[in-house]
């Protein structure tokens, strides 16, 4: 855990399925219907009985930014690249679109801007976060299960709950026992359980 | 080419060739599985939370810590160096609730709508609605200018005219009416509307011309109602989640309706306050619950009287709190006692135990609070529905204390003080007398009706339009309303439209209802239009400020258009010359003009609790009234008691036995608001068609699967939408959301005539259908 750096926290608990985060990051990001890309999107796990009751679930999936990323690998033109404060970003000017990385990730996350001809995915609203305001799916999230936080506030949110890091990106439950295990590129994937 | 499809769905995944480069590059790399990259992106985004999630559930106390929020410092007007934007301060109405938001304007148009980190009643978060408003002000369908008739009347051929030309054409025809058949010949109409009530109640009572509106008996009408005539004011509106123990949410799911609520309600839970929710299905709000009842639609009377039957045997109720300012509770007490465990589970399906554990969990957690919305007003007798809810906050001491339900402060601004503005006291006997549905639903349309000034009980005014009888409507002014998705019975209001000799329609759009009209004036959104906004549902102790931020068209604010429309009728003087003299006038009481209003942007007063220790209730006895002197003196109940639904496997067996499922309408989805926003294209894309839900159990009975195209069908007609197969319903229960439009109009098989007592709501939410598969 870096402490001086900042992680995206999705509590799954608080997950309403509000879409709010899915909209404002369009907003934001300027993408439209037609640019076929939505870097922010909530899943729904259907109902389910489990232990003898009913469970419903929401699961916000944006890019995780990734510690070893398989898009930049599948990158052809080397436009992709982990940061020093752990953001994976793609430059746009070197992008050629030839769309490899969108078939690298393993999670869905890169999208192909069908206005840009592009790569484009979450970037932690980089151009807000670098004038200092959070994310904007952050503040918008209405139920607070998005957290853009210190590495030491992770700590304290993932306290006595299941949790699992991908990148900079921190999962919580209080329920679940969540895991990531079989997912491709995770060195070492952290998993902890309360 | 199959080769570049989806392993798991088959679905085009991967652009052509792309499938060997993946090979290739993924050995080159020494990726050992590359499997999971040959799948489409809905594939990997499921495969990816569903194997987060799992399905190992091992439950440890939840999380504690509320999320800061971005706060920033208020500026009504400030520029954005980052965007190059113009930024105003104002306050979105996307629905009618009304949540801070700020508004980024460029070279003219809106570029960008955000939540207003400044605000103390939304912290800053907007919904997807109120983010998606850029959409909704450039829209390419948005009605532009005034518009008249050219081809027949439902052809959807429209010409252009001058705003003069269509007010004149309206103030004309209206007075064609008038001459033949006098004011009864005309019906004003309004929906939801966007903040502009006041003044449109107030136009109505200067005009001397009836009004309906489906935000009346069909919501909001009912609740106000019953939680005025218990405690003198709309208290249930305002539940203080900042801080409650308990939360008890009745049939409503603020997270998707209700933003500003959905906040602090997930605020509170992540705090630890306990969650109580009653309602039919596994939402977002009840699957977070501590305790959910299940109960059958329609049947919220008799839980709540099964409630308060528990809290009052076990002695549960505030002793001093009742004694002191409960008017009526011996007479309760009896009433209550013919509800006991036994006779409420089996009326309402939930088990025995719950209806203890809820009733037990909500009276001795203090404080708890009580959060209402739409549901409880549309059954069988929403009145008692809302009254008996409201008694359980009474009973239990739970009114305007901290973490209870809240008084609204007495914020200066006119808005507040509704009743009088809306001229109500110019209305006479003859007026009450004569006006739909008067006799029948006196808390509706008589002079005695509280909340809102008296409305026309809609079945009644489509049959005056139909038959002429009890006398003849012949043209209808609307304001916002898409009557023909909004109302139930969807073919007996298109009828009446369609006979009309004069329909004026003010919108955004195009739709099923204007579609009829002679004449549409295009109405400026919350965007392009001035307004003091000070709405109890969501701010108790404040009026805020929206702004007029850009002009598009030749749109206009509807508080202009009531203006010009009453100047051109000869009562000027009861209206207002602008928009800037009305918020004048509404800020009158807070010695202040919209201008200085504009610099501030915000009027908030201190709160205070308990504030009916000062002057007691504002009801005609002072107290909380659990017995009701007024329906006692109009002949009904003076206690809330319980109906069975007109419809219901009960009270018609036989038509259950051709219908045998209970139908249950208007489960809203977060993207959309009533008939609203179905053309914005990325709030369609996340919910396409209309969704039915069923149990997989029903489904299987009736060989449906899975997003199988059903049809939904009642004696009054059908409706066509996708089935969504949850084991979150009761098998003898179908979810059907409301107000899609065409096929998938849910009202087109609802009933309008069988409405509850006293107030004339429709049962939207207990009638009887039957499915089948569509062929």
């Amino acid at each position: 855990m870096k402490m001086d750096q900042k992680f995206l926290v999705v509590d799954l608990d608080a997950c309403v399925r509000c879409y709010s985060c899915e909209i404002a990051c369009r907003q934001e990001n300027a993408l439209s219907l037609v640019t076929q890309s939505r870097w922010c999107r909530v899943q729904t796990i259907s109902p389910r009985k489990v232990g003898g009751e009913l469970h419903l679930d929401f699961v916000p999936v944006m890019c995780l930014q990734c510690e070893d990323p398989m898009c930049a690998k599948f990158c052809s033109v080397e436009a992709i690249s982990k940061k020093e404060d752990g953001r994976v970003l793609v430059d746009e000017e070197t992008c050629i679109g030839c769309q490899q990385c969108i078939a690298g990730c393993p999670y869905g996350a890169m999208y192909f801007n069908e206005v840009t001809r592009k790569a484009g995915k979450c970037d932690l609203c980089s151009s807000r976060v670098d004038s200092g305001i959070e994310p904007s799916c952050v503040q918008h999230c209405i139920g607070g299960a998005l957290r853009y936080v210190w590495g030491t506030e992770v700590e304290e949110l993932a306290q006595g709950r299941h949790s699992v890091q991908v990148g900079r990106t921190y999962y919580l439950s209080s329920k679940w026992k969540l895991s990531i295990s079989g997912q491709l590129n995770q060195s070492p994937p952290r998993e902890r359980h309360a | 080419m199959a080769d570049e499809s989806c392993r798991i769905c088959g679905q085009p995944a991967l652009p052509s060739g792309m499938k060997e480069r993946v090979i290739r590059i993924a050995e080159e790399k020494g990726i050992v599985d590359a499997s999971s990259l040959l799948l489409c992106r809905n594939c990997k985004l499921k495969s990816f939370s569903h194997k987060l999630v799992g399905g190992d559930l091992r439950k440890v106390p939840r999380a504690k810590l509320v999320p800061h929020r971005r706060t920033e410092r208020l500026e009504p007007v400030k520029q954005d160096s980052r965007l190059g934007t113009t930024v105003y301060k104002s306050e979105c109405f996307s629905c009618n609730q009304g949540c801070d938001a700020v508004v980024h304007v460029k070279d003219g148009r809106v570029v960008r709508v955000e939540g207003d980190a400044s605000s103390h009643v939304t912290k800053g978060i907007l919904c997807s609605k109120g983010l998606a408003s850029p959409e909704h002000s450039n829209h390419r369908q948005r009605i532009l200018y005034p518009l008249k008739r050219s081809g027949k009347r439902g052809e959807g051929r429209w010409e252009r005219i001058s705003w003069d030309e269509g007010l004149d054409t309206i103030v004309r025809r209206l007075n064609e009416t008038e001459e033949k058949y006098g004011k009864d010949g005309i019906l004003l109409a309004t929906g939801t509307s966007r903040g502009w009530l006041l003044p449109f109640y107030r136009f109505a009572n200067a005009y001397g011309v009836q009004y309906t509106a489906p935000g009346t008996a069909q919501c909001a009408l009912p609740r106000f109602t019953g939680s005025t005539l218990v405690g003198g004011t709309r208290f249930l509106e305002n539940p203080d989640y900042a801080h409650t123990r308990c939360m008890l949410v009745w049939g409503a799911n603020p997270t998707s309706t209700f933003p500003a609520k959905g906040r602090g309600m997930m605020e509170a839970w992540i705090r630890g306050a306990k969650l109580i929710v009653v309602d039919p299905m596994l939402t977002e709000t009840s699957s977070k619950a501590d305790l959910w009842l299940q109960l059958r639609p329609g049947t919220d009377a008799a839980l709540a009287l099964g409630m308060l039957n528990v809290i009052i045997e076990e002695g549960l109720y505030d002793q001093t709190f009742v004694e002191q300012w409960c008017h009526g509770f011996e007479g309760l007490k009896k009433r209550a006692a013919e509800f006991p465990l036994e006779k409420v589970s089996e009326i309402t399906w939930v088990a025995k135990e719950q209806i203890l554990e809820a009733a037990r969990l909500y009276a001795r957690v203090k404080p708890s609070c009580i959060t209402i919305v739409v549901a409880i007003e549309q059954n069988a007798d929403s009145l008692s529905t809302c009254r008996a809810i409201a008694m359980l906050a009474a009973i239990t001491g739970n009114i305007d204390v901290p973490g209870g339900n809240l008084i609204q402060m007495p914020v200066p601004v006119g808005l507040w003080l509704k009743a009088d503005l809306a001229l109500n006291n110019i209305l006479t006997e003859e007026q009450h007398e004569r006006r739909l549905g008067s006799r029948k639903y006196p808390l509706l349309s008589g002079k005695h009706s509280v909340s809102f000034p008296p409305s026309a009980f809609n079945y009644d005014a489509w049959k005056a339009m139909l038959t002429g009888k009890p006398y003849p409507i012949r043209a209808m002014y609307s304001q916002g309303s898409n009557m023909v998705l909004a109302y139930a019975n969807s073919k007996m209001v298109l009828e009446a439209i369609q006979g009309l000799d004069f329909f004026a329609c003010v919108d955004f759009y195009h739709n099923e209802t204007n579609r009829w009209a002679d004449v549409i004036l295009p109405a400026a959104t919350w965007m392009e239009r001035d307004f003091v906004t000070c709405s109890d549902q969501v701010s108790p102790d404040s009026a805020h400020l929206q702004q007029k931020t850009v002009q598009v068209g030749e749109s206009c604010s509807d508080v202009t258009i009531l203006n010009e429309l009453a100047k051109r009728f000869g009562f000027a003087d009861r209206m207002f010359t602008t928009d800037e003299s009305f918020m004048d006038f509404l800020l009158q009481p807070a010695e202040m003009n919209f201008k200085d209003f504009k610099r501030k942007g915000v009027i908030r007063l201190p709160w205070e609790y308990k504030k009916y220790e000062k002057n007691g209730f504002a009801t005609p006895t002072g107290k909380v009234q659990l017995f009701d002197p007024k329906l006692e003196s109009l002949g009904f109940d003076p206690f809330p008691g319980y109906v069975e639904p007109a419809e219901s496997p009960i009270s018609t067996p036989e038509l259950s036995g051709e219908y045998p499922l209970i139908i249950t309408t208007g489960g809203r989805v977060p993207v959309f608001r009533h008939a609203e926003f179905r053309n914005i294209a990325i709030l369609r894309e996340i919910v396409p068609e209309l969704t039915i839900f069923l149990h997989p159990e029903t489904a299987g009975r009736y060989g449906i699967e899975d997003k199988d195209w059903i049809v939904v069908e009642s004696p009054r007609g059908s409706v066509e939408g996708i089935a969504d197969l949850t084991p979150g319903i009761d098998p003898r229960v179908v979810q059907v959301a409301s107000h899609w439009p065409g096929k998938s109009n849910v009202n087109l098989i609802m009933d309008n005539e069988k409405c509850a007592p006293i107030v004339g709501s429709a049962q939207l939410r207990c009638q009887l259908c039957r499915i089948r598969k569509r062929e």
